[in-house]
C-alpha cells in the first residue's frame, strides 16, 4: 500500500504492507531510534509521536499505529522536536534542568506529549502525561518540567502543515497464510480471546487469496466495499486492531482504514440530541461530554490515556463489543440509540440490544455502525469507574445510573454495568425494585439484593466476584450520595 | 600501578576543603540533552549491516524436557535463518554479582516461560512469526509443584537469634503476633532487554542493556566457554534497571552465541512479555512478626520470620529480614527464613531486595504496636534506637535515624494531623514508618586523566538512570578544581577499569570513591609539581595554588596526568554498621464505598551522609517512594495457579504507579551529614532507600483513615472494602 505523509516536516511516500506500525518503520527503516518501544500496545507511552492533521496536533502511541492511517498526515518523532539545526525545544531544555529524564528510555514519549500539550496550550499536566509511564522520577519533576516551559512561545517548526490525503487508495495484497494459535493471553477478556468477535471479519475457513487494503473517503464509499467485502476487518483508531497484530500477530487479511471518511467524524448537536458519527474520536466526544455531561466525561478522562482517547473512536469501542468498554454501559444507561448501515440499507436500535452475548452482536454481514446518538441533557445521570489503579486501567466494575425521580418518587430508572457480564449490561431487577418506590436510602438498600439477580460477574485478577457484586452495589449507594451533594468524585478529594 | 585503598577507618573530609564548589550541588545531568531529543543509544537502539533478529520461544510446559524442535512449520516463512537451542542456553539471568553463568540446563525446562531455542530471522517479523510456529515437543513431568504456600520442598534456616525469648514475651504488656503477605513484584524498569553480539577474531563485543559489566563479562564469557578478555561489553545508556539487568540473561547469552554460529551481528530483544517471563521476579513473602514491649513501649521482643520463594539451583533468597536486624533492638530477637522451592520465574534482587517487602510490614507492626500500647508511633520509634547494633554488637556509623523522625515528624505536621476525619463519602488519616537500608562498600576502580584541556574519567560503571554520569564529574571537578564543562566521563564499557557496577545503592559510594583516590593521586601528582605538599594544595576553577604559588593547569600540565585507583572494603565494615535512614510520613484518603486509596500528601526525610547531587538524589528518593506506594497499593503479580505462569505479563495489566497516584504532594529531602565510616566522601547509598517503608506509612494511614488494618498487599479496593465490612463500617 502507498502511503504519503510528512515526517518531521519532510514530505514522504512510502510503500509498505497495511500492518506495518509507524514505529517499527521508524526504528527498522528510517533509523529514527529516539522513539522507543516499551511495550508495543500502548501502555507505556515511550513510543508517542505527534500527528498532525486538519483536526490540529495530537498525540499518538506509534506502536499501534499502522502507516495507512497516516495517509495525508503530518507525523513528528522526538527528533524533529528539536529544531532542524538541533536547537532544543523548550520542553526539552526544561526536562533536563527539572531532572525530568533519568533512564531516558520514557523520556522521547514525554517529551512529544509535553511538547503536544504545550503546542494546544494545555496546562492539565497529569492528564496530558497520563499516557506515559516513568519508573525512575516519580513524575512529579516531569510535571515541573512542563509548567517551567508552559510560558515559552511554541516554537515555528512545531507547526507542521500536512500534505493533503490522497484519493481513495485500493491495492491489493498477496494474501499470506493465517497464523495458527498464536498467544492470545496478553489480557484475560481484554478481547483478545475471541479478537475478531464483532469485526465481521471472521478467519473461520478461508480468507481468500487475495486481501486487499482500502481507504473508503466516505461512508457510501465504505458501505459499497464493505458489503462485497464482509470479512474484512474495518480499521478506526487501531487501538484494539493494533494489538490483533502486535500481540495475537494476526494476518487481519483484507482490511478498510476508515480515517478518510470524513461524514463519519460528524457531530450533530440538537437541543434534544446528541449524534456521534462511528469515526468521532474519544478526545473529542470527551470534548462535548464535558459541556454536556460531565459525569461521563469525567469517566472518559480516565478512558485509556491522551494518546489512547486520541486514536480511539467511539464506533469502535462498540462495534468491538467488549464486555469492558467504558462507553456502552454509559451509553446505555442515556439511553442511547445505535445507527447501522449494511449498503444503502440502514436501522436503528436501542444499544443495550446490540449485545446479544459475550463476543456476539446484532450484526449482519457487511453491516457496520455508522454513529450512536444520545441526549443532550441528563441531569441525573452519573457514570463511575472503578479499576485498580487510577489511571490508565481497565475497569473492574463501570456502573452508570439514569434516574427519573418525581415528587420523591423513582418513576424511571436506566442501570448498566460494564465487567459484570459477559456483556455491557443493564441491571434491570435493580431499575424495577427502584422504581415506582421512593428516592430513600432505605430504597437503595432494600434495591442491593436485586443486583444478585442481574449478575453473576466473575473472578479474574481485576477483581473477585464477591467484590465486584458488592462495588456495584456500593455505587448505587454513592450515586444516591452524589445526587444528594456529597463528594463522592475519587478526584475532589482535596490534596 | 592501580593503587588499592582498603576501607578500614575514616579519612579527612577533603570534600568539605575543596573549593570548587560542585560537589553536593544539583547539576544537571551531562546525558539530559542526549536523552530528551532522542539521541542516546539504547542497546536496541544499534543496527550494523548485516545484522540478524533473534527471537526467544519459551516454555510452555512447567516442568519436564524439550525432546524435539520441530522446524517443518517454519518452511513457508522467507528469510529464517536458523533455530538454536543447545547446552549453554541459559535457564534465567544470573544473580547480582554472581560472576559466573547461570544454570545452564541443557533440554531441562523448570519453569513455564523459560527461554528454550532462539529462532534467528533476517527480519524480526520473520523471527518472531517463525518462533511462533515452531512446534515445541515436550516430555511433561507433570506435577510441578507451583504455589508457595503448599509446597513440599521447604528449606528453613536455623534462626539468628539471641536473649531468653519465653521470658522476654512473657513479661510484655502489650503484644503484636501478625502475618503479613506480598506479593510477587517486578522491575518493570521501562526499557526492556535487548543485546546486539558479534564476534570479531575470536572475540565478541556486545551492547546490552546490563546494570554491573565486571560482574557481566566473566557471566557472558563462562556462559559461552571464552577467557572473559575475549568478551567487551558497552552499556552506555540503560532505560532502567532496579536489579532486572544486574546479571547476564538469556537475550545476551542467546545472542552471542548466534552470532558465533552465524558468523554474523544479532540482534535479541526481548518483547515486553518476555521480559515478565525470563526475568527475574521478587519473590512473594509471607512474614510471620511478633513484638512484644513493656508498658513504657520499649521492645522486649521483636521476631521476624519468613517464607519467600525461588526455583531449586537458585542461591538467591530475598533476605526480607535485614533491616529489622538492626533498626530496633529488644532484649530477645529471632529472624528465621524459609524458602519454598517451586517453579515459578526464579527469583532474585528487585530494587530493595529485602528492605522492599521487609520493612512494609515491620514497620506496620510497629504501628499495630503504637496501638496496642495507645503510644504516639513517632515516640515509640524514638524509644527503641538502639546504642548498637543488637545481632552483632557493631557500632552505628552516622545515624540521624532520630533527627529523620523528630524534623520529619515536625514538618509534615505530624502533631496537627487529620486524625480519622471524613470528608464527604472520604475518610482521612495520617501514617508514618521509618526507613532503614543497609549501606554497602564494593570493590571499585577508575581512572581519571588530565590534560591542560580538563579531565577524563573512566571506568565501567553504568548509569542506569541514577546519575553516575553527573555524580562521577561532579567528584573529579571538584577534587581537580574544574568546572563542569571541563570533565568529561566515559562510562559502561569492560576495556575501562572495572567499577562496582550500579546495585544495592552502592554505585555512587564505591565508584566515587575510586573516583575519588583517583584523582587525589593527580593532586598528589600537582602538589610536587607545584612544590607544596597536597595538603596545602587548593585547586579552582582551572587555577592550583600552593607554596605561594599560582598556576593554571594549562601551564601546570604539559604531559597528561594519570590517577588510576582501586577501593575495597575493609575493616570498617566490620567494625561499624552503615545504613542510610530516614522517616516516611503520609497522608491519605480512603473511600467509603469503593475502597479507592487517594495518597494526598508524602513526606521522606533521609540521612544519606554526605549529598553528592541534591538533584539526582532527591529525584532517587522520591521514585523509591513513588515505588513503596506502588507496592502497598497496585503492584502485583498474578500466576497461573495450575502452571505457574505469570499471568498478567503486561503494562496494563501490572500496575506500576501513574501519574494520578502521585498527582499528590510527594517530596522528599535528607539531614545533611557525614558518614565517616561509609567511604572516603562520607557519602551513603540513596536509590534503595526510599523505597523501605514507605508502603508501610501508606498502610498505617489507611489504618489511621478507616480504621482497618490490611494485611495482604496490596491494598487494592476489593481488600479495603472487605475490610470495612467486616470492621461494620
Amino acid at each position: 500500500m502507498r502511503i504519503r505523509f510528512a515526517l518531521n516536516g519532510e514530505p514522504c511516500e512510502v510503500e509498505a504492507p497495511p500492518t506495518r506500525t509507524l514505529l517499527d518503520w521508524l526504528r527498522e527503516e528510517r533509523g529514527l531510534t529516539g522513539t522507543k518501544e516499551g511495550c508495543n500496545e500502548g501502555d507505556c507511552g515511550a513510543c508517542t509521536v505527534m500527528v498532525t492533521d486538519e483536526a490540529g496536533a495530537r498525540a499518538l502511541n506509534a506502536c499501534i499505529l499502522f502507516l495507512p492511517q497516516l495517509e495525508g498526515r503530518a507525523v513528528r518523532t522526538v527528533e524533529g522536536i528539536s529544531a532542524p539545526d538541533g536547537q532544543m525545544h523548550p520542553v526539552q531544555r526544561a526536562m533536563v534542568a527539572e531532572h525530568g529524564s533519568q533512564c531516558g528510555f520514557c523520556t522521547p514519549g514525554f517529551v512529544v506529549s509535553m511538547a503536544v500539550g504545550h503546542l494546544n496550550g494545555r496546562t492539565d499536566w497529569d492528564d496530558v502525561l497520563a499516557g506515559n509511564l516513568c519508573r525512575c522520577t516519580g513524575y512529579a519533576p516531569i510535571v515541573r518540567a512542563a509548567e517551567a516551559a508552559a510560558e515559552e512561545p511554541a516554537p515555528d517548526w512545531m507547526r507542521d502543515v500536512p500534505p493533503e490525503a490522497r484519493s481513495a487508495t485500493s491495492v491489493a495484497e498477496g494474501g499470506a497464510p493465517d497464523a495458527p494459535g498464536g498467544y492470545a493471553d496478553t489480557g484475560g477478556d481484554w478481547g483478545h480471546t475471541a479478537p475478531m468477535a464483532a469485526t465481521g471479519a471472521s478467519r473461520e475457513g478461508d480468507p481468500g487469496e487475495a486481501s486487499e487494503a482500502v481507504r473508503p473517503e466516505s461512508a457510501d464509499a465504505l458501505a459499497a466495499w464493505y458489503v462485497e467485502n464482509p470479512d474484512a476487518v474495518l480499521v478506526a483508531g487501531a487501538t484494539d486492531v493494533g494489538l490483533w497484530v502486535t500481540k495475537s500477530l494476526r494476518d487481519i487479511g483484507s482490511v478498510a482504514f476508515l480515517g478518510g471518511c470524513a461524514d463519519l467524524k460528524r457531530v450533530e448537536r440538537t437541543a434534544e440530541t446528541i449524534r456521534f458519527g462511528a469515526m468521532v474520536s474519544m478526545t473529542d466526544v470527551l470534548a462535548v461530554l464535558r459541556e454536556t455531561h460531565p459525569s461521563y466525561a469525567a469517566m472518559v478522562r480516565r478512558y485509556g490515556s491522551e494518546q489512547v482517547r486520541n486514536a480511539a473512536t467511539i464506533g469502535g469501542n462498540i462495534a468491538n463489543g467488549s464486555p469492558i468498554g467504558d462507553n456502552p454501559p454509559a451509553l446505555i444507561a442515556l439511553g442511547a440509540t445505535l445507527h447501522l448501515r449494511r449498503g444503502d440499507e440502514r436501522r436503528e436500535m436501542r444499544l443495550e440490544d446490540f449485545f446479544l452475548d459475550y463476543g456476539r452482536q446484532d450484526r449482519r454481514p457487511g453491516e457496520f455502525v455508522e454513529a450512536v446518538s444520545l441526549p443532550a441533557s441528563a441531569p441525573a445521570f452519573r457514570v463511575y469507574k472503578l479499576s485498580k489503579r487510577f489511571d490508565q486501567d481497565i475497569s473492574a466494575v463501570c456502573g452508570a445510573f439514569n434516574l427519573a425521580v418525581e415528587n420523591g418518587t423513582v418513576t424511571a430508572a436506566r442501570i448498566a454495568f460494564g465487567g459484570m457480564a459477559g456483556i455491557p449490561k443493564r441491571a434491570a431487577a435493580v431499575e424495577a425494585a427502584l422504581t415506582g418506590r421512593p428516592w430513600t436510602e432505605d430504597t437503595v438498600t432494600a434495591a442491593l439484593p436485586a443486583f444478585a439477580e442481574d449478575f453473576a460477574p466473575m473472578s479474574d485478577m481485576r477483581a473477585s466476584a464477591a467484590y465486584r457484586l458488592e462495588a456495584a452495589g456500593n455505587m448505587l449507594r454513592r450515586y444516591f450520595a452524589d445526587m444528594s451533594g456529597q463528594a463522592t468524585d475519587v478526584r475532589e478529594i482535596t490534596a | 600501578m592501580t593503587q588499592t585503598f582498603k576501607m578500614d577507618e575514616p579519612l579527612p573530609r577533603l570534600l568539605d576543603e575543596t573549593r570548587q564548589g560542585l560537589i553536593g550541588t544539583p547539576m544537571n545531568r551531562p546525558d539530559g540533552p542526549l536523552k530528551v531529543s532522542g539521541r542516546a543509544d539504547y542497546a536496541a537502539d544499534r543496527l550494523p549491516d548485516g545484522t540478524a533478529h533473534g527471537v526467544l520461544v519459551r516454555a510452555t510446559i512447567t516442568k519436564g524436557k524439550v525432546t524435539r524442535l520441530d522446524e517443518s512449520a517454519l518452511a513457508g516463512i522467507e528469510g529464517v535463518v536458523a533455530v538454536l537451542s543447545g547446552p549453554n542456553f541459559v535457564r534465567n539471568p544470573a544473580q547480582g554479582m554472581a560472576g559466573e553463568s547461570p544454570v545452564q540446563p541443557g533440554p531441562r525446562v523448570d519453569y513455564h516461560g523459560q527461554p528454550i531455542a532462539l529462532v534467528v530471522a533476517e527480519t524480526f517479523e520473520a523471527a518472531r512469526d517463525a518462533a511462533q510456529r515452531l512446534v515445541v515437543e515436550y516430555d511433561d513431568a507433570g506435577g510441578a509443584e507451583v504455589d508457595p504456600d503448599s509446597a513440599s520442598e521447604v528449606e528453613t534456616d536455623d534462626p539468628d537469634a539471641t536473649g531468653d525469648w519465653d521470658e522476654a514475651w512473657g513479661r510484655a504488656a502489650a503484644k503484636v503476633d501478625v502475618t503479613y503477605t506480598t506479593p510477587g513484584q517486578v522491575s518493570a524498569a521501562m526499557e526492556p532487554h535487548a543485546a546486539l553480539a558479534h564476534w570479531d577474531s575470536g572475540r565478541l563485543t556486545l551492547h546490552g542493556s546490563q546494570q554491573m559489566l565486571r560482574f557481566n563479562r566473566k557471566e557472558l564469557a563462562d556462559a559461552v566457554g571464552v577467557d572473559p578478555s575475549e568478551v567487551r561489553i558497552l552499556s552506555p545508556y540503560v532505560g532502567g534497571g532496579f536489579g532486572s539487568k544486574l546479571g547476564i540473561g538469556a537475550e545476551a547469552v542467546s545472542a552471542a552465541l548466534a552470532s558465533r554460529d552465524l558468523g554474523r551481528p544479532v540482534r535479541v530483544v526481548m518483547a515486553r512479555q518476555t521480559v515478565f517471563d525470563a526475568v527475574l521476579r521478587r519473590t512473594q513473602t509471607s512474614q510471620h512478626v511478633r513484638l512484644a514491649a513493656d508498658a513504657d513501649g520499649r521492645l522486649l521482643a521483636l521476631g521476624h520470620d519468613d517464607l519467600v520463594s525461588n526455583l531449586p539451583e537458585e542461591s538467591f533468597a530475598e533476605p526480607t529480614t535485614n533491616a529489622s536486624q538492626f533498626t530496633y533492638g529488644a532484649a530477645a530477637l529471632r529472624f528465621q527464613q524459609s524458602v519454598a522451592r517451586i517453579h515459578r520465574t526464579p527469583s532474585g534482587s528487585v530494587r530493595a531486595p529485602g528492605e522492599a517487602v521487609g520493612m512494609v510490614v515491620l514497620e506496620a507492626a510497629v504501628d499495630e504496636l503504637a496501638g496496642e500500647l495507645g503510644m504516639d508511633p513517632v515516640e515509640l520509634r524514638l524509644k527503641n534506637i538502639p546504642d548498637t547494633a543488637p545481632l552483632t554488637g557493631q557500632d552505628y556509623s552516622g545515624r540521624r535515624l532520630a533527627d529523620c523522625l523528630r524534623q520529619g515528624a515536625e514538618r509534615f505536621g505530624w502533631a496537627q494531623r487529620p486524625k480519622a476525619e471524613r470528608d464527604g463519602d472520604w475518610l482521612i488519616g495520617c501514617g508514618m514508618a521509618a526507613a532503614a537500608r543497609k549501606n554497602m562498600l564494593t570493590k571499585a576502580a577508575a581512572r581519571v586523566r588530565l590534560t591542560g584541556a580538563g579531565a577524563v574519567v573512566e571506568t565501567d560503571m553504568t548509569d542506569i538512570g541514577t546519575g553516575s554520569y553527573a555524580i562521577l564529574a561532579q567528584i573529579a571537578g571538584e577534587l581537580l578544581g574544574l568546572p563542569e564543562s571541563k570533565v568529561e566521563v566515559r562510562l559502561a564499557d569492560t576495556d575501562l577499569p572495572g567499577a562496582s557496577g550500579s546495585g544495592g545503592s552502592f554505585g555512587a559510594g564505591s565508584t566515587g570513591s575510586a573516583v575519588f583516590l583517583a584523582a587525589r593521586r593527580i593532586r598528589e601528582q600537582l602538589a610536587a609539581q607545584l612544590g607544596c605538599e597536597p595538603g596545602e594544595l587548593t585547586l579552582q576553577d582551572g587555577i592550583a595554588r600552593g607554596a605561594n604559588v599560582e598556576k593554571s593547569l594549562a601551564d601546570l600540565v604539559q604531559d597528561e596526568l594519570v590517577g588510576e585507583a582501586e577501593i575495597a572494603s575493609g575493616e570498617a565494615a566490620k567494625s561499624h554498621l552503615s545504613a542510610g535512614w530516614g522517616a516516611h510520613f503520609c497522608e491519605v484518603a480512603v473511600h467509603a464505598w469503593t475502597g479507592e486509596v487517594r495518597v494526598r500528601r508524602m513526606l521522606g526525610l533521609f540521612d544519606i551522609g554526605r549529598v553528592l547531587n541534591r538533584k539526582t538524589a532527591t529525584s532517587q528518593a522520591v521514585g523509591g517512594m513513588i515505588w513503596g506506594l506502588g507496592g502497598a497499593l497496585t503492584e502485583e503479580l498474578h500466576h497461573d495457579p495450575r502452571t505457574g505462569h505469570i499471568a498478567n505479563r503486561d503494562l496494563a495489566n501490572y500496575h506500576v504507579a501513574a501519574h494520578a497516584d502521585a498527582a499528590g504532594r510527594i517530596e522528599a529531602d535528607f539531614v545533611d551529614d557525614r558518614d565517616d565510616w561509609a567511604n572516603p566522601m562520607q557519602s551513603k547509598g540513596v536509590g534503595e532507600l526510599g523505597i523501605s517503608g514507605s508502603g508501610g506509612a501508606v498502610l498505617n494511614a489507611i489504618h489511621a483513615a478507616a480504621g482497618v488494618r490490611i494485611r495482604h498487599l496490596p491494598a487494592t479496593p476489593d481488600k479495603v472494602i472487605a475490610a470495612l465490612e467486616a470492621a461494620g463500617r
